[in-house]
């Protein structure tokens, strides 16, 4: 990438990258989903699209990292289960309320996304990729030897308490209180990664690093402090989504950091397209709802899932935001010329 | 006393056998750089295919069965280049992309492998029986042949990189890309070749150290892990530098499992990463490699 070529970018980012849908538009779909909820009355269905929002959320947090702030961060799903791991453990060992300890957790996977991200931020490239992937491969053990501090080792943590708030109880059979609760988590959650984190400046300035860092430096920008903000910020959403999924399900094991979880996620952002909103949100829903249809295939669904990562990547490298682009640019080029 | 040193020295064998993983994971991040995140699957896959060539299925002897197994394990290393990375280089954020390709292929080696070959671990006899006694320290014969053949494979390595045409074009790519293009270099066959080479180079590892750990689907991670930490403290493409730290390393983890028990391995191999890349956070590329490669 040329340094005009950046520059452009860098000005245009935050439009051009987010230009797929406008605000109102996102908010439209929200109530769309909202509606949707008081219709829908079969509770497999409201169950699957409960996971989608809470995916939603942890697909979008990756996708600022990885796609905008372009830190190969691959800790994304340790982070999803150090929250749902630290609200268990309050809840149950410590007794904390269950509202108390998901904003808790919330922030103690912030404060640990931020000592994550400190050495990380001195690393390069491929080997960032590697620091957060062996951390994502060194918590089962660690897991397993904090057994004494109440992690459950293997067995994990059962009964993790439901939420409660204005007299409202949130278990695992109030489907329509948790489809309420996940909509407004998710929606809040990319709401404010999207339209208010990267459209701002310091959107711009992820951008801007990630695509030509060196002259994105000489213009002042501040890499560490940038990139620092990014993997906090995403920290914290990753684990408020890890923390709601815990009460959501009220059991953690470390089936989380299995071959399962990583793989759904690292498909959300191949199908959806890396750093082009709207597609890890797509991505989050089109992959949720494929890997229930592929609850019969058994043992062949991950294979499944793995192909899939790698035909999307290959066929279509920019998943499937490229084809609403392609698109749009086709219409372009009519226009222009037409123009002519 | 001799317990300890029996430790030490099977801790250095199995080092010495990740410094092949290490070998092949730094000939393809060194040329075509590529973070192979399938190095690790690939080395349970070569494991497996040994096994089908050998106690599995076919029944060959060890011989016959290794020289099968290289062409076939070239043959997965060049396929994959050309058919999965190449289509990608080049592309916009290509290395993310590429990187997320490989992952994904980790993956799908890893359910396929455990469709197709279960859960359960399988077993792989040791090709020597026996133990051998070196200065009244007894240890199995098995870990002394895997340490020289081990050190042997490194050795052709280092003569075929310094001594040979193919070798130099393989060190001038590792260099300087756009240099090796403009002196006549097909880059691409370098691409294709080397990552050919890594797979025979972990594959052969997967099959050395079977017998010691057994071949199990999501084996691949530790070995793919540990190579890389290896890597990262020897320096990117010098076999010499991978050696010596496969024997550090190697030794370490001896002395923490002999201490601590084998559960500690994981997170102990990631501090050792922690503390190589603080000190050497550019990894030993020095120069800004995300610029000059992005």
């Amino acid at each position: 990438m040329t340094q005009s070529d950046a520059t452009m970018t860098a000005q245009a980012g935050g439009r051009r990258l987010l230009a797929g849908t406008s605000a109102p538009l996102y908010w439209a779909a929200v109530g769309v989903l909202a509606l949707a909820g008081m219709l829908i009355t079969d509770s497999y269905v409201q169950h699957v699209l409960i996971l989608c929002f809470l995916w939603c959320m942890v697909a979008a947090a990756w996708d600022l990292t990885l796609g905008y702030a372009g830190i190969f961060n691959y800790a994304q799903i340790a982070l999803f289960a150090a929250g749902a791991y630290a609200t268990a453990m309050l809840t149950l060992k410590f007794g904390v309320p269950p509202v108390a300890a998901i904003i808790a957790a919330t922030a103690i996977t912030a404060v640990l996304g931020l000592a994550i991200a400190l050495p990380c931020l001195r690393l390069q490239g491929e080997y960032v990729a590697l620091f957060t992937f062996a951390i994502h491969l060194a918590m089962p053990p660690l897991i397993q030897l904090a057994k004494g501090l109440g992690t459950g080792g293997t067995m994990g943590l059962m009964g993790v308490p439901p939420i409660k708030f204005f007299g409202l109880t949130f278990g695992p059979l109030n489907k329509i209180g948790w489809y309420y609760l996940a909509l407004t988590a998710a929606a809040i959650s990319v709401y404010v990664i999207y339209y208010v984190v990267l459209r701002s400046r310091t959107g711009r300035a992820f951008v801007a690093l990630r695509d030509s860092a060196n002259f994105a430096r000489s213009l002042g920008i501040n890499e560490f402090k940038y990139k620092l903000l990014a993997f906090v910020l995403s920290a914290l959403v990753t684990g408020f989504a890890g923390a709601l999924y815990a009460h959501y399900t009220s059991v953690v094991t470390p089936k989380i950091l299995g071959n399962e979880f990583i793989l759904l996620a690292i498909v959300m952002l191949a199908i959806g397209g890396i750093g082009r909103f709207p597609g890890a949100v797509l991505g989050a829903f089109v992959v949720t709802i494929l890997n229930e249809l592929l609850r019969d295939a058994g043992t062949y669904r991950l294979l499944i899932l793995g192909i899939l990562v790698v035909l999307t990547l290959l066929l279509l490298p920019q998943g499937l935001a490229s084809i609403w682009e392609r698109v749009s640019r086709r219409k372009h080029k009519a226009r222009t010329k037409l123009k002519e | 006393m001799t317990q300890f040193l029996e430790v030490i020295f099977g801790g250095i064998a199995q080092a010495a056998a990740y410094s092949i993983i290490a070998v092949g994971l730094s000939l393809v991040y060194g040329t075509a750089r590529t973070l192979n995140f399938a190095h690790g699957a690939l080395y349970t896959t070569g494991a497996y295919i040994s096994w089908i060539l050998t106690v599995g299925y076919l029944g060959l002897p060890l011989w016959l069965a290794v020289l099968v197994l290289i062409p076939i394990l070239f043959g997965i290393g060049v396929a994959i280049e050309t058919l999965m990375l190449r289509p990608l280089r080049g592309g916009k954020n290509w290395r993310v992309t590429a990187m997320m390709v490989t992952l994904g292929l980790a993956f799908v080696l890893d359910n396929a492998n455990l469709i197709l070959f279960g859960a359960v671990a399988k077993p792989m006899p040791a090709f020597i029986e026996g133990t051998v006694s070196i200065f009244g320290v007894t240890v199995s014969a098995y870990r002394v042949a895997v340490l020289i053949i081990a050190l042997i494979i490194v050795a052709l390595l280092e003569v075929f990189l310094n001594r040979t045409r193919f070798g130099w074009a393989v060190r001038a790519v590792a260099q300087d890309i756009q240099g090796a293009r403009q002196v006549g270099i097909d880059v691409n066959r370098i691409f294709a070749f080397t990552f050919g080479l890594s797979v025979v180079l972990t594959g052969m590892a997967g099959l050395l150290l079977s017998p010691i750990f057994l071949i199990s689907p999501q084996g691949g991670w530790e070995p793919f892990l540990k190579a890389f930490v290896i890597v990262v403290l020897g320096g990117l493409g010098s076999t010499r530098g991978a050696i010596a730290a496969a024997f550090f390393l190697g030794m370490v983890e001896a002395m923490v499992v002999y201490q601590l028990g084998a559960s500690w391995t994981m997170p102990v191999w990631l501090v050792t990463l922690l503390l190589v890349l603080m000190i050497r956070p550019q990894g030993l590329l020095g120069k800004g490699q995300s610029e000059a490669a992005g």
